[in-house]
């Protein structure tokens, strides 16, 4: 007689249960792992580390938001923002699309084409430096300014 | 010849971006923003334009008043030159414009002021306030003419009033420690100090005068002459000392 046939039935599906399981486990984990490394890439090598970062700078007079679509940290205190970027008070605007920002020191430098706006004044340069918390902002190479009374 | 015409004004009208009633300012090297100070710093080949003016400096310092936009002072450095559309044209190392005031104050060598047919010159300082007639020189190779007179001396200090478009003196001082001038078409005086009026015709003379017409010369303490009449009375506080030259005429007298 075969020896197979010797075996217990429930012997056997028990086996074979056991098996499927072992390989479930092992494609799970597999998986789990998979997902792990896809994560650790996604940390690694962002596209950028803030969408649509906001900051404010606080001056005795005024209130300054800083904002963009992008920011990616260079340092603890540096940012890069990207894209889009606005210094808004109430009195003043400044567009540009690549702007250092250091959120310790509150200082803003830029080496890219920059629009100021306030009332009646508009400034077009090509860059810009904001210091003193916004009291002071120094603007770079050819500038030209507008004066509208 | 229409498009020609067409392209002339389109190439005008993006040479500047300024419209009418703006101010357009550019710079080399950029332009610093002191908020609480209140003022512009404007750096290399500065060049502002508005209505009124035109002003070409290395280095300007524009002090606004309530808004950014409210341009109330321009204290330029470096080969300034100021024209305005008032008949002023001013060049100087320094030149500070109150804007609104129209005071002007030009320093440093070979400073020159023209202001309606009227022409300041001075290695000093000049001042002069477009809109009382205040004007005030003072240092080295100081000269002011106009089509009637010209006055040289260390301190000129007086007011003119526009007539027909020309600066004509109304008040006058002048002052040195060696020789004053004023040499009109047919006198030539010097001294130590004079003063005119416009009112009522009168240049008066002060210390070492002497007075040059044609021919003749005189020479006294103390001298007053009519504009008018251009007829004039020498005095000394000795009296030998008046000296009259008549030499050169009766020379010709003699021919």
């Amino acid at each position: 007689m075969n020896t197979f046939l010797k075996i217990n039935k429930k012997t056997l599906i028990i086996l074979l249960i056991s098996i499927s399981i072992f390989f479930l486990v092992l494609i799970f984990f597999k998986n789990i792992n998979k997902i792990k490394n896809q994560e650790n890439i996604t940390m690694t090598n962002p596209k950028f580390d803030i969408l649509n970062p906001l900051f404010t700078i606080n001056n005795d007079k005024e209130k300054i938001s800083v904002s963009a679509k992008h920011g990616d940290f260079l340092s603890e205190n540096l940012i890069l923002l990207k894209n889009n970027v606005f210094f808004e008070s109430e009195n003043f605007q400044i567009e540009s699309d690549e702007v250092i920002f250091n959120r310790k020191q509150q200082i803003a430098n830029s080496d890219e084409n920059s629009i100021f706006k306030s009332e009646g004044t508009e400034i077009n340069s090509e860059g810009f430096r904001m210091l003193n918390k916004g009291d002071i902002i120094l603007f770079n190479g050819k500038t030209s300014l507008l004066l509208d009374k | 010849m229409k498009f020609l015409i067409i392209t002339i004004i389109f190439l005008s009208a993006q040479i500047s971006a300024r419209e009418l009633g703006q101010t357009e300012i550019t710079t080399d090297e950029g332009i610093e923003v002191f908020k609480q100070e209140k003022y512009y710093l404007l750096k290399k080949n500065v060049e502002i334009i508005s209505d009124e003016f035109k002003l070409n400096a290395d280095l300007v310092k524009a002090f606004f008043n309530e808004g950014l936009y409210d341009v109330v002072r321009i204290d330029s450095t470096g080969n300034v030159i100021l024209k305005s559309n008032r008949g002023i044209k001013a060049i100087g190392e320094r030149v500070d414009f109150n804007v609104k005031d129209e005071d002007i104050k030009i320093y440093g060598n070979k400073s020159l002021l023209i202001t309606n047919e009227m022409e300041m010159k001075s290695d000093g300082f000049i001042k002069v306030n477009n809109k009382s007639g205040l004007f005030s020189l003072e240092g080295e190779n100081n000269t002011l003419t106009n089509q009637d007179v010209y006055i040289s001396g260390y301190f000129i200090n007086g007011s003119f009033i526009k007539f027909e478009e020309i600066n004509e003196i109304e008040n006058l001082f002048v002052e040195d420690q060696i020789e004053i001038n004023i040499k009109t078409e047919t006198l030539d005086m010097y001294s130590l100090k004079a003063k005119y009026n416009k009112k009522n015709n009168i240049i008066e003379l002060f210390e070492n005068v002497k007075i040059i017409r044609d021919k003749e010369s005189i020479e006294g303490d103390y001298a007053i002459i009519n504009t008018l009449t251009e007829s004039y009375k020498v005095t000394s506080t000795n009296a030998n000392k008046v000296k009259v030259l008549l030499k050169e005429k009766r020379e010709e007298e003699d021919e």
